[in-house]
């Protein structure tokens, strides 16, 4: 699966797709199976959208324990928050979603460590 | 301090009012994204992973409580109560919108402050010893000649569109805590034979992708002729510096294409054509000079018998005071620094709180000079021994009085994969790991300096090239890996690390540290810092150590 | 053709080019030249000659050296941007003026933004062809937005340390 981000223009915050408007959580974003072309065709809606959002592009998804979440690490601090201040960005909300992503495993990941984010502090 | 006049003033709200403009035109769709980029990083302000990001320069580290003041203000009320001090001693603010950058730049201005040149392939702002004009050490205030550079740099209209960006360091200390030599061009002041004050120079150190010690081109360069050789410097730069590849633009590429000898030849041929008009007058380095020189140090003993009763009372300001205090050129006051790295906290970060109680104690004890030094830390460097029981009680309150200047956990690391978009790998939370594991202070003093330099990727902010154990986050398949060198240094010794093995997953990297210590502590001699043992025993112990282990 | 902006008298107005700039496949036109380094080296001494006036137009990485000896003959020299962050004309225009005392035009061509006026009037440019669409009143405004300058460059201006004497 794959969802379109972004950051925005007027205040960089980081922003998702989701049904032709750009929301601000991860968990509302629309995901699109890897061969549909609507991704694609989001982008480049989203491109064409130069005084609202930058950097527009999509995300590979991975699911863990029953939750898509970004692959990457870099998407998925950006779609929580620093690692350092676990009460600045998005991850200070709280939420499944966000407990989810928090503690993503990676299909690419061989080892058992990889917790994206340090589970005490 | 260096006071700006109203020429100074204006130059900073002429910039001000230029970026408001280009800030509308963005936001109204009149300059695109590929055109405003340039101009927004001109301006200090990048996109980063969460927000924009505003650098706010510190010109040679230096500032005032005033400034201090209202970088907390800002703080509070355009980021989330907290700032970041880097490694070019300047201010990033991590949660900045872009509608509020020309109000936080007219807010800026008003204390004469501003973003100018903290981005861009310009002339950035220089370096200079943090201790100037508090340390015996010196031949000069080398802050005289970072703000003869600091004029002559800003808006240059030749060398604003270089290759790449460019960083000068300066000090006139013997004991180096610049990095000059990791720097395009370092300037270290000597006195000459017959007495006169000179820079030697060095060109073409750095780190990034390609790190150097740079070489010294010039041994001595009259202080007089210094903007006249630089430019000439530049200009060779400007224009055979290369522009294809952006991680071959940097200086220290083409010095070391052409070889130190055709370089040096290359800048001498172009010198001798400049003429000395573009040398600053003496009457204008006179009135800059002035404006650093204090003058109501008090006569006192050299002794303080307030501080050693203190001291003798209290355990924890005895450690402060071995740790954080540094000899003054003046009887009876010390250079306090102020670590920046509590353990468990973020290297370089301070609370817009916590910036306040230091505007406070410049204000009160300190003459209200604050520095910022390139190892993330803050330094108050005129403070009485009598006053400082007062300093480090009020630093302890606000949780800033860790007692660690130079030891292991006073670890510099770049903003790394938590918020910066370059980044491969995290930074901070390994040195909040590695601090962790040298929570004990008598364990690190035990220890002895020995310092950490991590990065998130191969730009090496995070100077980890000249770490004496310097550690490079790089991304494997998706994973982040941690890739250790030994035995660089930043300093007068300067050297670059050598790579220890392969490279380590996150949740190895604390234990592999703290391994190469204990390596350290089993094989040191009487007087030798982790960075001599390495050097005498060479890196073989020290794998062994750690590779074995992983086994 | 773009819009040719010159500064005169520290005034940007709009004005007609009289010069056509013809690439080394082009035929020659009537009138006045701006050439290619090489066509200029072999075709220049012909034109002139004839009593036309010839400018050069110097990419990015050709170096006004090339031209010492032929500066007096020249009307014009026009310096390349490739891109805007590119700044090596602005080391040929320098020298352009206070090396060699060229004292016919200096245009600047290319990636041109008003953005970069200031600098280029400084070193020593005193015609631009913008490829921002700038009008000669935004250049006018762009280019004098600084009040004060920090460093002697190749222009009359005082810098800070001369108006702080004052």
């Amino acid at each position: 699966m794959k969802a379109l981000t972004a950051n925005r223009l007027s205040d960089g915050d980081v922003v998702f797709w989701s049904a032709g408007q750009w929301v601000e959580r991860f968990a509302d974003a629309h995901l699109f199976a890897d061969d549909d072309p609507a991704g694609p065709e989001a982008e480049k809606a989203g491109k064409g959208q130069p005084t609202v959002v930058i950097d527009v592009y999509l995300i590979d998804l991975v699911e863990s324990e029953g939750i898509w979440t970004p692959l990457s690490y870099r998407e998925r601090i950006r779609a929580l928050g620093p690692t350092n201040h676990l009460h600045h960005g998005k991850q200070a909300e709280g939420g499944a979603v966000i407990a989810a992503l928090q503690q993503a495993h990676g299909a690419s990941r061989s080892t058992g460590r990889v917790n994206l984010i340090k589970r005490t502090k | 301090m260096y006071q700006y006049d109203t020429l100074d003033k204006a130059m900073v709200a002429d910039r001000a009012a230029e970026f408001r403009g280009q800030v509308a035109r963005r936001l109204s769709g009149e300059l695109t994204e590929d055109q405003f980029k340039p101009l927004r990083l001109m301006n200090g302000l990048y996109l980063q992973l969460h927000a924009y990001m505003l650098r706010v320069a510190i010109p040679y580290g230096s500032l005032n409580p005033t400034q201090m003041r209202k970088l907390a203000w800002i703080g509070r009320t355009y980021d989330k109560g907290y700032g970041h001090f880097t490694t070019r001693t300047n201010l990033q603010f991590h949660w900045i919108k872009l509608r509020d950058t020309p109000d936080i730049l007219d807010h800026l201005a008003e204390v004469d402050m501003h973003a100018i040149q903290t981005s861009g392939n310009c002339i950035r702002n220089v370096t200079a010893d943090p201790y100037a004009g508090a340390t015996a050490e010196e031949v000069d205030d080398p802050r005289v000649w970072a703000e003869v550079l600091r004029q002559w740099s800003t808006f240059h209209p030749e060398f604003s569109f270089l290759p790449r960006k460019f960083k000068f360091a300066i000090t006139a200390s013997p004991k180096d805590r610049t990095a000059a030599r990791v720097h395009d061009i370092g300037l270290v002041m000597r006195r000459g034979r017959d007495g006169a004050l000179g820079f030697e120079v060095i060109v073409g150190g750095g780190m990034g992708r390609t790190p150097y010690v740079g070489p010294t081109i010039r041994e001595f360069l009259p202080v007089d002729q210094l903007l006249s050789y630089v430019e000439a410097i530049l200009r060779v730069y400007n224009r055979h510096g290369r522009r294809d590849n952006k991680y071959k633009a940097r200086i220290k590429i083409l010095v070391a294409a052409l070889g130190t000898e055709e370089f040096t030849r290359q800048v001498d041929a172009e010198w001798a054509k400049i003429g000395a008009e573009i040398n600053l007058p003496d009457a204008e380095v006179a009135r800059i000079r002035a404006a650093f020189a204090i003058v109501d140090f008090e006569t006192l003993p050299s002794r303080s018998e307030t501080f050693e009763a203190a001291k003798a009372a209290s355990p924890a300001l005895a450690r402060f005071a071995r740790n954080n205090l540094k000899p003054h050129k003046r009887p009876g006051y010390a250079i306090v620094e102020i670590s920046l790295k509590g353990i468990g906290e973020t290297p370089g970060d301070a609370t817009s709180d916590q910036m306040e109680v230091v505007a406070d104690l410049g204000e009160r004890y300190g003459h209200r000079d604050i520095r910022v030094t390139h190892e993330q830390n803050l330094v108050l460097p005129h403070v009485k021994l009598d006053d400082v029981p007062a300093v480090w009680a009020a630093l302890r309150d606000a949780g800033i009085a860790t007692p660690n200047i130079n030891l292991v956990s006073d670890i510099i690391a770049c903003p790394g994969l938590d918020y910066c978009a370059l980044a491969n790998a995290r930074a901070i939370s390994i040195a909040q790991l590695i601090a962790d594991k040298f929570r004990d202070p008598d364990r690190a003093e035990n220890v002895g300096e020995l310092k950490i330099k991590i990065s998130g990727c191969i730009n090496a902010c995070g100077h980890h090239h000249v770490g004496h154990i310097g550690i490079l986050g790089v991304d494997k398949k998706g994973e982040e890996f941690y890739q250790l060198t030994l035995g660089g240094s930043g300093a007068e010794d300067a050297s670059l690390g050598a790579m220890l093995g392969p490279a380590l997953p996150y949740d190895r990297v604390a234990g592999a540290v703290d391994t190469l210590v204990e390596v350290y502590l089993r094989e040191r001699q009487p007087g030798e810092r982790f960075l001599d043992t390495f050097r005498r025993a060479g890196v073989a112990p020290f794998k062994e150590a750690v590779y074995a282990d992983a086994h | 053709m773009p819009t040719l902006i010159e500064m005169i008298d520290g005034s940007a107005r709009s004005v007609d080019d009289g010069f056509v700039f013809v690439a080394d496949d082009q035929d020659l036109p009537e009138g006045d030249l701006i050439l290619t380094l090489s066509r200029f080296q072999t075709e220049g001494e012909v034109l002139l000659s004839q009593g036309r006036r010839v400018g050069v137009k110097l990419l990015a990485d050709q170096e006004v050296e090339a031209l010492a000896y032929d500066l007096p003959r020249l009307s014009v020299v026009a310096l390349d941007f490739p891109k805007f962050g590119d700044g090596r004309s602005y080391s040929n225009a320098r020298l352009l003026r206070e090396r060699y005392g060229f004292k016919g035009q200096v245009r600047a061509v290319g990636d041109v933004l008003r953005e970069q006026a200031g600098f280029l009037l400084r070193v020593g440019f005193d015609a631009f062809e913008p490829a921002d669409g700038s009008s000669a009143n935004e250049w006018q405004a762009a280019a004098l937005r600084y009040r004060h300058v920090f460093q002697r460059a190749a222009d009359a201006r005082a810098p800070v340390y001369l108006e702080r004497e004052a």
